[in-house]
């Protein structure tokens, strides 16, 4: 099977983001960079698929030239080779810029299966996977917890709300975004980091008139930040308030 | 001697010799097959020398911990040595050479060898009674026949000798002769391919053993070196390991693991690599040999090392065992965990670096400044992160600031790389160190003081492999020579858990004790303290592992520790802490733990 | 003009459908609300509560079981037809799953999980959270958009109702069955035999504060009130209180679910980071020093076994 994943570099998840002189981005130059942790789920979907099926992983990403560096974790964890479309603009762009950008790279490779992560820690859109699909003219699913390879298809448990899931089949080729911890991830290995160096990325262009659809017109920090609120007062009234703010403001009862 | 006698015994002495020699060379061709790993750093050969003669010579780690049973083996050694001329006389005699025992000086010398008969004699029946009526559980289940068949030589060879008083010429005294030599003869022949062989290998061993407990050297990425593998990977001190290993089952008795049931056996580990050398089968996995489950029992609190008397290192036996492991992949699921979580966030529990700055802040503490500064405070991950720990922290900062040190904590900090270090994730363990000691060099650190021996060990000694060397102190060394100058009464009665990385491996064992006295504890040992505690079972990356075969370690030393009746267990370590206290609340069972600096922090209040 | 996109499921309404209807009014546009499905006749004339211009019922056999291919190809046609200033949607897993591809179909921008907008200059301005929610962005599209709002938000109780109800036209969609690429099979829920805390939405949690076996069920009563599952820390399955797979800690599961409620748990680290990861946490301890509080949200300092038993009051009041 030809299985792509695609990855994206994303400011490490516990560094604290400044917004720059014009508050349409952040100021990144100091922060230590990672693979996006759900693209990481979907990267180890993508090599127990190989593992049980064959074939090769690819591991895809677009952005500035740092992404190599996730390439390389991505690689030294059992991908084959790497595709990197190099474009500097890319890392603050949009789903639809993101996807054009893979899409124009992927296309001639004709992968049976593209894997992705559900969404990104940075900008968190969502996204990628299904516009990516309906740019290659492939189907997709999301959110999926299981993947079945069958003949010229695969029968996937996607996740649906409140404890109900169900299984879709769809033909292959076909996207997949892929629920966060549905399996164990493994780690980057002597032996793997070594074999990483010797294996190819490959670079791509982008094409002309990549343009995002949305644009960040201020970027700012929220006035509401996590603080514990303690609630006092006699237990009973303690009791009644912590039910009301449970229901009423952070409304996770009904 | 009748010529014939002399030629017949010149064929024995040859075929013997042919047969010991063949023996020797398959072990010697293992040895020279294996990667030579030997290194003496520069100028500790003189102290290596003297090492041999206090452990060898005068026995010094088979007398410590078993007294009687090493004064006897004390006594068939020197009895062995003294006998060496003696033998190579009649010898000499036997094969035709110049007969020296008509002399003066040898008949002198034969009467002085009296009472060394008597004391082997009295030594080897006291320790074959040992082994085949006492049946100590060091020495394993079933009786060795080869130890016995010894025994019973060397009582025949002293017996033999003894007898030869008494019995001038003929028959009798030629027969007497002839068994004593064939009797010396055969013994030969069996050292190699016994436990005896220590008596070649073990001057050897102890003189190639690292004077650093654990020591396991990094791996050389240019070499494509990735750990053991096969038995192919075994090093050279290893296979002398091997031979040298007497079986007296020190490291087994006082192996945390072993005492609580599960299948490791340091012992059994050394024997396991020695019948599998021998086998031959050079391919076959180490993980095979001993068994994939048992490499990830061990805490590496070094008991094993630290108690043999042969000189066999068996924490880079396992290290590198699982080093091989580990670099393919297969290292168990929840160091899996760690290791991303070290790659993500570097530190072990993959926590953010906000929540570490949260606490820095609360704390008060300043960023490290070298004009300002006179100690760089590490604090590692649990005190970065893990809330009871960083109690006892502000305990130390409190302490510090009464008496005037100053001290401040870089803004990030990384894992020293202790747990991929001990688990066999060496690649992760020199990213972790390399970035530290970049950042140490860059911030100008001279001195560094940490409040937990993990770290303590692998920033003074494992990141001295990559030329980085620095003042590292533990809290409990600083505080003890901080704090001279008081003296509070006696009022409370403590016991004080060893920490393995602090007392075993770096040597402080008096500090905290010092500590303690000084500031109104009277302290009740448990059985296991000091140099030789019992560990807490956090170690090798256990603290991760929840599923245990057999009793859990930490449970285990609790009950040593609530034995002792002390109403407070006094700990020096974040690790022993978390285990012990995981252990009481599982047992659901009372008792008072309170950090070291806690302790003193309350009392010097009282006093300032 | 502003299109809501409801969303319904074997003819039930997701309520989240009209917060997002909420959330259109408050933008002063007028709303119309379009529901796909095959017979969704009910669920529009319950739409029509609300006080909008217009209700579609976008009907079509193809549509009865929610297909990505099939919902748009649809919605595509309506919005086509119906031309929008903008498209509003809730943030469900459907609607992640088919907008992507809608908004491509439609040549739109898709702004994803919001949580308010306002206009500026003429112009719709959307609020989303980024990097973990540490900033958020106001966020203007070139065109059209498709904006999906984070579920809860809205408060529902700011959906405003018609004094009439609003007119419901029906909307006859083609849809070529065939070439409806996934083939659904019905939802289930998981048979609980194995207990998977990572799948549950709220977890209400005991430690060693419990004291003892039969007070557990205090605890198990809440959950059941609050539709939770039942976890614990180390401690109370080593005693074989629970089974281990109750059991939240490094080890054991590591779980995000909405509400972690930790009852009697001072909050060990190998435990916090089990639970890390909660979006609401809820810690009740005697102890005001406890580790857990550092992480929780709410807390209460005091004796769990008068303040659950009072929860457990107010919330059946309700």
């Amino acid at each position: 099977m030809k299985i792509a994943v695609c990855i994206k570099q994303v400011p490490a998840r516990d560094w604290q983001p400044r917004v720059n002189d014009d508050r349409t981005w952040v100021r990144d130059q100091d922060a230590s960079f990672e693979v996006n942790e759900p693209d990481a789920y979907a990267l180890e979907e993508g090599l127990r698929l190989k593992e049980k099926h064959g074939g090769e992983v690819v591991v895809c990403s677009a952005g500035p030239a740092r992404v190599a560096q996730a390439l390389r974790e991505a690689l030294a964890r059992g991908a084959d080779r790497a595709i990197h479309v190099e474009d500097d603009g890319l890392a603050r762009g949009d789903a639809f810029a993101v996807a054009e950008a893979l899409a124009s790279a992927m296309r001639v490779e004709q992968f049976d299966l593209v894997l992705t992560g559900l969404q990104s820690d940075d900008q968190g859109f969502a996204q990628t996977g299904g516009v990516l699909a309906e740019m290659l003219g492939i189907a997709s699913a999301t959110i999926i917890m299981e993947v079945d390879v069958q003949p010229g298809a695969v029968r996937v448990k996607r996740e649906l709300e409140g404890g109900w899931f169900q299984f879709v089949t769809l033909p292959l080729p076909a996207v997949l975004t892929i629920q966060s911890g549905i399996n164990q991830l493994r780690y980057a290995t002597l032996k793997g980091i070594m074999a990483a160096k010797r294996k190819e990325i490959r670079k791509a262009v982008p094409p002309a008139g990549l343009a995002s659809r949305q644009r960040i017109v201020s970027l700012y920090v929220p006035e509401k930040t996590k603080r514990t609120e303690m609630i006092g007062g006699s237990p009973v009234e303690a009791a009644k308030e912590l039910v009301r703010r449970l229901r009423d403001e952070a409304r996770v009862i009904s | 001697m009748h010529p014939a006698e002399i030629w017949i015994f010149r064929f024995v002495v040859l075929a013997f010799a042919a047969a010991f020699a063949a023996q020797i060379a398959t072990r010697l061709r293992l040895f020279l097959r294996a990667s030579n790993n030997i290194r003496i750093p520069d100028g500790e050969s003189g102290a290596r020398i003297w090492r041999v003669v206090r452990e060898v010579v005068f026995q010094s780690r088979t007398i410590a911990g078993r007294p009687l049973v090493g004064l006897a083996h004390l006594g068939v050694f020197w009895g062995f040595c003294a006998f060496a001329l003696f033998t190579a006389v009649e010898f000499l005699r036997g094969l035709g050479g110049p007969d020296l025992t008509m002399t003066r000086w040898f008949e002198t010398y034969a009467l002085l060898l009296v009472p060394f008969a008597l004391a082997v004699l009295v030594g080897i029946t006291g320790l074959i009674i040992r082994r085949v009526f006492v049946r100590p559980p060091a020495l394993g289940e079933h009786v060795s026949k080869e130890s016995v068949v010894i025994g019973f030589f060397i009582i025949t060879l002293m017996v033999t000798f003894l007898l030869d008083f008494g019995l001038t010429e003929g028959v009798a005294a030629r027969v007497n002769w002839w068994v004593h030599a064939l009797v010396i003869l055969s013994f030969i022949v069996v050292i190699p391919g016994s436990k005896h062989f220590h008596l070649l290998v073990s001057p050897v061993t102890v003189y190639l053993r690292s004077s650093t407990l654990a020591m396991v050297p990094n791996l050389d990425f240019e070499r494509e070196q990735v750990g053991l593998e096969t038995l192919k990977d075994v090093e050279r001190k290893q296979v002398l390991d091997a031979f040298t290993c007497v079986e007296c089952g020190r490291c087994q008795v006082n192996c945390p693991a072993h005492a609580t049931g599960k299948l490791l056996n340091p012992k059994k580990l050394i024997l396991q690599n020695e019948d599998a050398l021998l086998a031959g089968t050079m391919d076959v996995k180490l993980a095979d040999v001993f068994g994939r489950a048992v490499l990830w029992q061990c805490t590496t609190c070094g008991a094993c090392e630290n108690q043999c008397p042969v000189g066999v290192e068996h924490l880079p036996l396992v290290i590198g065992a699982r080093r091989g492991l580990v670099s393919n992949g297969d290292a168990p699921d929840a160091l899996g965990a760690v290791y991303n979580h070290l790659e993500r966030r570097g530190n072990i529990w993959g926590l953010g670096a906000d929540e570490r700055q949260k606490f820095v802040q609360a704390a008060g503490l300043e960023i490290f400044d070298p004009a300002k500064h006179e100690y760089l405070m590490w604090l590692g991950c649990a005190g970065a992160f893990e809330a009871d720990f960083q109690k006892g922290l502000r305990s130390l900062f409190a302490i510090l600031r009464m008496r005037g040190i100053t001290f401040g904590v870089l803004a990030k900090e990384r894992c020293t790389g202790d747990l991929a270090k001990r688990t066999g994730n060496e690649y992760q363990f020199q990213e972790l160190a390399r970035t530290n000691i970049e950042g140490f060099t860059a911030a100008g650190v001279k001195k560094i003081l940490t409040s937990c021996p993990h770290c303590l060990r692998t920033i003074g000694v494992d990141y001295q492999e990559f030329g980085y060397a620095v003042d590292i102190v533990h809290s409990s060394v600083l505080v003890a020579d901080i704090t001279k100058d008081v003296a509070v009464p006696v009022t409370d009665r403590v016991t004080f858990h060893d920490p393995c990385y602090l007392g075993r491996y770096s040597g402080h064992t008096e500090e905290p004790r010092v500590l303690l006295r000084r500031f109104g504890a009277s302290i009740v040992e448990p059985t296991r303290h000091g140099a030789n505690p019992f560990c807490c079972g956090a170690g090798g990356g256990l603290l991760f592992e929840e599923h245990e075969e057999g009793t859990r370690i930490s449970q285990e030393r609790l009950e040593q520790l609530q034995a002792t009746g002390a109403a407070t267990i006094v700990t020096a370590c974040p690790f022993c802490s978390i285990m012990l206290k995981g252990a009481q609340a599982s047992a659901n069972s009372a008792g008072e733990f309170v950090d070291l600096m806690t302790f003193v922090e309350g009392k010097l209040k009282t006093v300032q | 003009m502003i299109l809501v996109i409801a969303e319904q499921q074997g003819g039930t309404l997701n309520r989240t459908s009209l917060e997002t209807i909420a959330a259109a009014q408050q933008t002063g546009s007028d709303v119309k609300v379009a529901v796909p499905g095959a017979d969704v006749s009910a669920v529009a004339a319950a739409l029509a509560a609300a006080q909008v211009a217009e209700v579609l019922s976008v009907q079509a056999a193809a549509l009865d079981a929610y297909t990505l291919d099939g919902y748009v190809a649809a919605l595509a046609e309506v919005v086509q037809r119906e031309r929008p200033d903008h498209v509003f949607l809730s943030h469900t897993y459907r609607t992640r799953d088919f907008a992507p591809a809608l908004a491509v179909r439609l040549g739109m921008a898709l702004v994803t999980d919001c949580v308010a907008t306002r206009w500026l200059d003429g112009q719709l301005i959307v609020v989303r959270a980024m990097f973990q929610g540490r900033l958020y962005a106001d966020v203007t599209t070139s065109g059209p958009a498709l904006v999906s709002f984070q579920i809860g938000a809205v408060r529902l109780d700011s959906l405003v109702n018609g004094s009439a109800p609003a007119p419901v036209r029906t909307v006859a969609v083609a849809i070529d069955a065939g070439s409806i690429r996934q083939k659904p099979e019905a939802p289930f829920r998981e048979a609980k035999q194995a207990v998977d805390l990572t799948q549950a939405e709220r977890i209400v949690a005991v430690g060693r504060g419990i004291k003892e076996l039969d007070k557990i069920d205090m605890a198990r009563q809440l959950a059941a009130v609050i539709g939770a599952e039942l976890g614990a820390s180390r401690p109370i399955c080593d005693a074989g209180w629970l089974p281990m797979d109750r059991q939240v800690g490094s080890s054991g599961q590591t779980v995000a679910p909405k509400l972690y409620l930790a009852l009697g748990i001072s909050g060990a680290i190998q435990h916090l980071v089990g639970m890390k990861g909660a979006r609401t946490i809820v810690a009740i301890n005697k102890d005001s020093e406890a580790p857990i509080f550092e992480v929780a949200d709410y807390g209460i300092v005091g004796d769990l076994f008068e303040i659950v038993p009072a929860m457990l009051k107010a919330l059946q009041e309700a």
